[in-house]
């Protein structure tokens, strides 16, 4: 058996490539076809099939009012990402100036902010600013905050003490060496975090849309499923898997290697 | 000497500092509650004495069991899942691309709303539809640990396994499996906090119980009081399967 194993090895990595690309479309193809022949069997407002579906994802992309959903969920999403980051990195850097806060914040607020659920924050923003696009912000931030102070702090933590040492050389002025040496070294985990965050973000947006908002997908998805429009939803669902799917792994990704390879070189 | 003396004086310094957060924010929230209305914001006392009543009835401790079991079940299943899916792929290198560019990235961008969604259009309320919800969502990150594992098991060290053994299920056992231990654990923990502070979502739509359902209730019903003692009760809980359960096996099987 091993010897054959290791006879075959070669052969089937020379046509390895062809193979696995022709294993993924067939795999998609498959999955198409399941789901067409399930939703020939199930009513259309359990599962609709591929058709209708690719027919009102056709219809979301040239509508001027669903678009305005999606930009509605993307500006949620941006300035909740752009709030959060501001905070957390600003609770990650006090423990680095001021040491003696060090537990009050890495062993008191940042477990507490962690272990917070995310849906606690929605109704609570729900109950004290009602139904509007602040409220939605304020839920996705509060969810974001500690995934930007862990790491955040994983990066100050990660900062070579002797590149400090030799700046501290260079200048005393305790603003230069920041935006000249601290912020330049954090550049590759400041690119993590806001992936990371652009990954959760997502996650948290809709559930805040669906309950506290009168605006974006989630809320978009909520007035389908009271309508039992499942195209929609199904559609919704899909432009959104589209959407992060592709920003991760043509832009942020990219992104974070060309910026990884340049700093820490 | 001294330097340590200042040290442990730093030390106690810290603490008390931290410590004195906590009453700050506590004073703060009291001070804050006085002068709002009790469905805005209930003050500490209010909603610690619920917190309090809450872990002593039955209801809740039902509702508890209920969320803490569905949250169990469903991270089993992820890990056998997402597990089985990364083995998939190591095992039949033509089914990488598979589940490295078909499964994985639909199944981690899929928004976690979508599934609840679905879930209560599918099937009636109740603990199947929860767990199906939490077990797709925790997936993507069972996945993605347990794949990262097998891509950095030592290729030599398969080799010699193989060189004292020709039973497939021998080398799984006692060289392959313990090899994923360290990461198996940290899927488990990223799926347990993802579980409890994201995947309840499952819970407010289509379950008849749970502390998602509870929360919901209780919103609904404008009171705070219960509402805000059970986010803490899930902090509580949270944190204490934390700490008496994932730190101590982590410390067990502490990368060697």
């Amino acid at each position: 058996m091993v010897e054959t194993g290791i006879a075959l090895a070669p052969p089937a990595r020379s046509r390895g490539f062809n193979a696995r690309a022709w294993a993924a479309h067939l795999f998609t193809f498959a999955f198409l076809a399941v789901w067409e022949l399930a939703s020939l069997v199930a009513p259309s407002y359990l599962l609709p099939g591929p058709v209708p579906v690719a027919q009102r994802l056709w219809v979301f992309v040239t509508s001027a009012r669903d678009l305005g959903h999606l930009g509605a969920s993307l500006f949620h999403v941006g300035i909740a990402i752009a709030i959060s980051f501001m905070i957390g990195s600003l609770l990650a850097l006090i423990p680095y100036y001021v040491p003696v806060l060090r537990f009050a914040i890495e062993r008191r607020i940042g477990p507490f902010l962690n272990a917070f659920s995310a849906i606690g924050w929605t109704l609570l923003s729900i109950m004290w600013f009602g139904v509007t696009p602040f409220t939605v912000v304020f839920a996705i931030s509060a969810v974001l905050v500690p995934f930007a102070l862990v790491n955040m702090t994983a990066g100050l933590n990660n900062i070579d003490a002797e590149t400090i040492e030799m700046a501290g050389s260079f200048t005393r002025r305790r603003w230069r060496m920041f935006a000249l040496v601290i912020v330049p070294s954090l550049y590759p985990f400041i690119f993590a975090t806001l992936r990371i965050m652009f990954g959760v973000a997502w996650k948290v947006t809709l559930t805040a849309e669906l309950f506290g908002g009168n605006s974006g997908l989630g809320y978009m998805i909520n007035l389908a499923r009271q309508e039992f429009d499942t195209a929609t939803i199904f559609a919704a669902i899909i432009l959104i898997i589209a959407f992060v799917h592709g920003m991760d792994r043509y832009v942020l990704g990219p992104l974070q290697q060309s910026v990884s390879r340049h700093y820490a070189g | 000497m001294p330097a340590e003396a200042t040290s442990t004086r730093g030390a106690i310094a810290e603490r008390l500092i931290g410590e004195g957060v906590v009453v700050l924010a506590l004073v703060a929230w009291w001070l804050a509650a006085r002068g709002l209305p009790e469905f805005i914001l209930p003050g500490p006392v209010a909603v610690g004495r619920r917190l309090v009543e809450l872990f002593v009835t039955p209801e809740f401790l039902f509702h508890m069991a209920a969320s803490a079991w569905r949250v169990l079940v469903a991270i089993a299943a992820a890990m056998l899942i997402g597990g089985g899916l990364a083995f998939l792929a190591w095992g039949q290198p033509w089914l990488e691309t598979v589940v490295e560019d078909r499964i994985k990235p639909v199944l981690n961008s899929f928004p976690s709303i979508g599934w609840a969604i679905l879930a209560a259009i599918w099937f009636d309320p109740g603990d199947f539809g929860v767990i199906f919800v939490e077990v797709a969502i925790l997936i993507p990150f069972c996945l993605i640990n347990i794949a990262e594992g097998l891509r950095n098991i030592d290729r030599e060290l398969m080799e010699m396994g193989r060189s004292f053994t020709r039973h497939r299920a021998r080398i799984l056992f006692r060289l392959t499996l313990p090899l994923l231990v360290p990461y198996g654990l940290s899927a488990t923990r990223i799926a347990y906090g993802i579980a409890w502070k994201i995947a309840l979502v499952a819970e407010l739509l289509g379950a008849p119980s749970g502390l998602g359902y509870l929360m919901l209730r209780a919103q609904t019903a404008a009171d705070s009081t219960t509402f805000l003692a059970t986010c803490f009760a899930i902090v509580l809980i949270f944190v204490a399967g934390e700490r008496l359960v994932i730190v101590p096996l982590e410390r067990r099987f502490a990368r060697r």
